[in-house]
């Protein structure tokens, strides 16, 4: 909520006051996935794929949603796969203008026994490029903006490791040992959540994407419910639930898990995902990737802003990572309008 | 008009009563389950129940008491999966049932596609799929590719991760008047508009329509890519088809 009698507020405390439900002098603008383009990648010479493997790269490419954007947060973690490739995951690297995929047509376990955790997994190239990527970040950023880790929960890893089609076709035929993988699984999430933590990690954005694009609420409360209450009193740091697609039906139950914020979609309008999460925890979006921000201009991507602000919406930002080609111009009027909106609220 | 009752088999009766609810919808239905024997209803009730063992031994078995392979494909087989994609679009199933129905399904089919290929039975049409490049996901198109070769559509199945190139070169190599490309990522859908503009750009859109599909593919953004159309399940992918093979056929002629 914000408050027109708090003197202004740096990008960190004004993000950690929204993730605590505090009051702020104007709502934030984060980043909880990725805002990075090939335009902001041309611009400091931090092209992917390398940025997603060198720490200074992406480091880097990450500090201009700060230094370029004015978002209030910065988020070195581009993608989805970084601990799946330490977990032994084969990964399609890409280039400069396409995002690296998990190669899930070939997965690396087909039965729960198969789960282990490999005994470089922190130390892995692309596990330890985003510890160090956050350390860096902390020293040149630490008290002006909120440094934003990632780590992937159970069921984002369940389809990386098992291939999506047989681990929901196991979530079907045999929901013992689902819970049996997702436990197992879910030490792979807190042990790299609290590896960012100790790397100078702000606040986490933990991905699970049990969507309802893909699987009904009560998937939700029967698999992950538990899980992820867990998670929030196991990682001692504001977390991000991040879940794409439709998730209306499930936010009340994410609303009760102990995370701080949830990440949600356009596809879920702001106003009646204010009243599904009911006060119980803040969220963050939700403006349209492939209909605004990558195919319309700044004007569109305004409006769509002061309408999460007209609802309420506890902070501001892209709905998802940000298609690759999306405009700078259109990303820097996310920032610009939440400024302008609040300016006029107190004029 | 056929009557709930005229359909003998008492799971679908039940499936009709509790999920089907557009009335347009529910009387094609009835129709087509009262039409079918009993045989063809119990291999529907299979498969909308995800069994594919059952669907696996009623396929089998209907074919060695001398029953068409294209009865049990339209009448056992597609029957059940429309109930399936309408139970689907309405959320009261989800992906996970889904894929278990589309197991069944395959399961049916294996012992109906041989048959059906040694025939010479003319094709619908032939489509080009696959799923754009950057992105690995391949459920909704695999389903959508399952129920086109089941209306009689040959499709040639790109896989994922494809690129413009392999986009263009499957076209023109099969003479293929409609392309399906399929995204999940919100990350990767502008690769469907960068993958019409090749279509432009080397003069073949005019050859061929193209559909677009992903859980976030909306048909405003269907038309900013400048795709020929959307549909949100597999069944809608079917109908699109058929529509737009007319419409090129009617353009074609014109």
């Amino acid at each position: 909520m914000s408050d027109n009698t708090i003197k202004q507020m740096k990008g960190r405390d004004r993000v950690l006051a929204a993730l605590k439900g505090e009051p702020v002098d104007r709502t934030p603008v984060c980043n909880p996935t990725s805002v990075a383009t090939v335009e902001l990648m041309d611009l400091v010479e931090a092209p992917f794929p390398d940025a997603n493997r060198d720490p200074e790269l992406m480091a880097r490419l990450a500090a201009t949603s700060y230094t370029e954007l004015g978002f209030d947060t910065i988020m070195p973690v581009f993608t989805i796969i970084q601990e799946s490739s330490a977990l032994g995951c084969k990964i399609q690297w890409e280039q400069k203008d396409n995002w690296p995929t998990v190669q899930m047509r070939e997965p690396i376990w087909t039965d729960v026994d198969d789960i282990k955790l490999p005994p470089d997994f922190l130390t892995h190239q692309d596990t330890k490029c985003v510890l160090d990527a956050i350390s860096k970040l902390k020293k040149e950023y630490g008290d002006e903006v909120a440094v934003i880790g990632k780590t992937m929960g159970p069921w984002s890893l369940g389809y990386h490791c098992f291939g999506v089609e047989p681990f929901l076709l196991m979530s079907l035929d045999d929901p013992g040992r689902t819970h049996l993988a997702l436990d197992r699984m879910k030490e792979a999430t807190v042990e790299f959540g609290i590896a960012q933590i100790e790397a100078g990690a702000d606040a986490l954005t933990l991905p699970d994407h049990a969507t309802g694009d893909l699987v009904s609420s009560d998937y939700y409360r029967r698999f992950l419910r538990d899980l992820h209450i867990e998670m929030a009193e196991r990682i001692p740091i504001p977390l991000i639930m991040h879940i794409c697609g439709r998730t209306v039906d499930r936010m009340g139950y994410i609303a009760e898990t102990g995370f701080a914020a949830f990440h949600f979609d356009s596809k879920n309008k702001p106003q009646e995902s204010m009243e599904a999460v009911d006060g119980k925890i803040s969220l963050v979006g939700n403006i349209n990737n492939p209909e605004t921000l990558f195919a319309r201009g700044p004007e569109e991507v305004c409006m769509e802003v002061h309408q999460n602000l007209e609802h309420g919406i506890h902070m501001v930002g892209p709905e998802c990572a940000v298609p690759l080609q999306a405009s700078v111009e259109n990303l820097k009027a996310i920032p610009q309008a939440v400024k302008d909106w609040h300016k006029a609220h107190t004029a | 008009m056929a009557a709930l009752n005229d359909i003998a088999n008492d799971f679908l009766k039940d499936e009709i009563e509790e999920f089907i609810e557009r009335p347009h919808e529910r009387t094609r239905i009835i129709d087509a389950f009262a039409r079918a024997t009993p045989a063809m209803q119990e291999i529907s009730a299979a498969l909308i129940d995800g069994d594919n063992g059952t669907v696996d031994t009623l396929t089998r078995a209907a074919l060695d008491d001398g029953i068409e392979a294209l009865e049990v494909m339209d009448d056992g087989l597609i029957a059940g999966m429309s109930v399936v994609g309408i139970k689907f679009r309405e959320n009261f199933i989800f992906v996970p049932e889904v894929l278990a129905c589309a197991r069944a399904m395959k399961a049916g089919m294996a012992h109906i596609e041989p048959i059906l290929s040694a025939s010479g039975i003319e094709p619908v049409g032939t489509v080009i799929m696959g799923t754009v490049k950057g992105d690995l996901h391949d459920i909704g198109k695999n389903l959508c590719i399952m129920m086109l070769r089941g209306a009689g559509f040959v499709v040639h199945d790109l896989g994922v991760d494809t690129s413009e190139d392999e986009f263009m070169d499957a076209v023109e190599e099969h003479e293929a008047p409609l392309l399906g490309m399929s995204a999940l990522l919100t990350t990767t859908m502008p690769n469907m508009g960068k993958t019409i503009d090749a279509f432009i750009d080397n003069d073949m859109r005019e050859d061929v329509k193209i559909m677009v599909g992903g859980a976030s593919v909306t048909q405003e953004f269907a038309d900013d890519m400048g795709a020929d159309g959307t549909a949100e399940d597999a069944v809608g992918c079917v109908e699109l088809a058929q529509r737009l093979l007319v419409e090129l056929k009617q353009e074609q002629d014109a």
